[in-house]
């Protein structure tokens, strides 16, 4: 069996005297769509900015690939093959498309020195066409990214956080603000990028049938702690989640 | 009709000065959410440290690039660890107070710890005039305009084309976002504090022939270039040059026609026009506030 890709053990976050995350632990294992659902208030987003440093936990291991990676910034995440997407829109506005991805990996690439004088995309254009291919944007792609629809700039957010070939992308709530008629589509994109590049994803959703339809594995949170791990089928038939979170 | 275009003439070669100070304005504010009004004492500073470096025997390129050096230094690396970066957590009303006390304390340090006098500063253009149909051009402007515009070019060419440029248009645009992408925020906030100084001494080597190297000489001109700034559009580069040829000819012109008494109000006069009727300047876009 292989090792996992991230290993949250006994992760713990409190806020005053409200534990927002309380001893949370799971495993994302090479090439894994993990889910992770629970209701508003349930930790979701501190366990999420946690593992990107975004808040430093009170206790808890964090690792990726085996190393420690408790309380790095996302700067030093980003470098280790840490990729994100917010809830909220975060393009470039002003950019084009297409330099909204180059900008997204650029940082991987050459020295101090040649990224300060080096003109062009840092040989990047070719990745940023084929994902500007993947996710059907090319006719927007040389439009500055503040112009497009709602959907549109979604669809440039993720394709940038895949970019730099991150061995680990974290999803913020992708579907949020799309219209329906676009999250199947969200959806096929990220199976075609898990099969086609690899990789780990963990995604935080509400929207039911995009996470069962979406992930190998589904973790519920609820209050600040794990309720259930399991496969979309697990969890649909998991007694305590239904009473507590899906409901009939 | 040749009056006037010389006026114009070298009306915007004055501008194109007061646009590299306007271009600093414009780059900090993007990046970093700053307002340095200590911007004119920038320029002057750096037209001291020339005057003392060619005093000492200096030949002018060689005081100008060692000037560039101490000013990305102290006017870059040091301001930017010394003043902006303890109060930005407090917001921009402190870096405000603490650049205008700035600016009273360096005027004030060079005339105490200097000189109060006017200090006569050799151009690095030779005194020519020229004749194009009528008009009488001088040398110096046509190097001053030329030299300026090439700044500004190449500065907005290095935002543009290099990864670097993108990589801090990207911090200016979300700081957040850039984080999260790998790029090194503070790094490229200190590069455009760097290229602000670096700038602010170019605007001093072109002014100070004209100006001469005096304590006050960055007061006119850090307020005539923020107004340009603000006309131009506060967050657009390209609005400081327009805004700073705005304010250079839109004086010269006033003070032949109107009266030269005038002069200086120009600038503040059309600050006052532009905030009425197009408050994010001529080229500027309107920004949302996050609340």
């Amino acid at each position: 069996m292989s090792a996992p890709v991230l290993e949250v053990r006994d992760l713990r976050k409190a806020y005053g005297a409200i534990q927002a995350v309380g001893g949370v632990s799971f495993q994302v294992m090479p090439g894994e769509i993990f889910g992770v659902i629970g209701p508003n208030g349930s930790g979701k987003t501190t366990m999420f900015n946690s593992v990107l440093g975004q808040i430093e936990p009170d206790a808890g291991e964090i690792r990726l690939n085996g190393a420690d990676i408790t309380g790095l910034s996302p700067l030093e995440l980003n470098r280790r093959g840490v990729g994100r997407t917010f809830q909220t829109l975060q393009v470039f506005g002003k950019m084009s498309v297409r330099d909204n991805l180059i900008v997204a990996a650029q940082e991987h690439k050459g020295s101090m020195f040649s990224r300060m004088f080096a003109p062009g995309d840092s040989g990047l254009g070719p990745k940023a066409d084929e994902l500007i291919d993947l996710f059907r944007i090319r006719h927007v792609a040389d439009k500055p990214a503040g112009s497009l629809s709602y959907g549109q700039q979604k669809l440039v957010d993720i394709a940038m956080a895949f970019m730099s070939e991150p061995a680990l992308v974290l999803l913020d709530e992708p579907c949020a603000g799309v219209n329906p008629s676009l999250v199947g589509g969200i959806s096929t994109l990220l199976k075609e990028l898990n099969a086609r590049r690899g990789g780990s994803f963990v995604v935080i959703e509400h929207n039911m049938d995009f996470v069962m339809d979406l992930c190998h594995r589904i973790m519920v949170m609820v209050e600040g702690t794990v309720m259930a791990i399991g496969t979309p089928a697990e969890i649909r038939a998991n007694k305590a989640v239904l009473d507590a979170y899906l409901g009939n | 009709m040749t009056d006037f275009l010389q006026l114009f003439f070298s009306g915007m070669a004055t501008g194109s000065i007061y646009a590299l100070a306007a271009l600093g304005f414009t780059l900090l504010w993007q990046a970093s959410g700053t307002i340095n009004f200590a911007q004119g004492e920038f320029v002057m500073l750096p037209a001291f440290a020339m005057v003392g470096l060619i005093a000492a025997g200096a030949p002018l390129p060689l005081a100008f690039v060692l000037t560039v050096v101490l000013a990305i230094g102290v006017l870059g690396w040091a301001f930017k660890r010394g003043v902006v970066d303890p109060l930005f957590r407090h917001g921009m009303m402190p870096i405000v107070v603490a650049t205008i006390g700035l600016s009273i304390a360096l005027s004030n340090g060079v005339r105490a710890g200097y000189s109060a006098e006017a200090h006569p500063f050799a151009g690095m253009f030779p005194d020519r005039i020229f004749n194009i149909a009528g008009v009488t051009i001088t040398l110096a402007d046509c190097g001053t305009l030329a030299f300026a515009l090439l700044l500004v070019l190449a500065t907005q060419s290095f935002l543009a084309r290099t990864v670097t440029g993108r990589a801090m248009q990207a911090v200016a645009q979300n700081t957040e976002s850039a984080t999260v992408l790998g790029i090194n925020v503070p790094r490229m906030i200190f590069y455009t504090f760097a290229i602000n100084a670096a700038l602010a001494c170019a605007a001093a080597l072109l002014v100070t022939p004209v100006y001469l190297a005096k304590f006050d000489m960055g007061v006119s001109l850090g307020t005539k270039a923020f107004f340009a700034a603000v006309i131009g559009g506060f967050n657009n580069s390209r609005g400081a040059l327009l805004g700073g040829v705005i304010v250079g000819v839109g004086e010269n012109l006033a003070a032949a026609y109107v009266s030269p008494q005038y002069k200086d109000a120009v600038a503040l006069a059309l600050f006052m026009v532009v905030i009425l009727f197009k408050p994010q300047g001529l080229l500027g876009r309107k920004e949302e506030r996050k609340v």
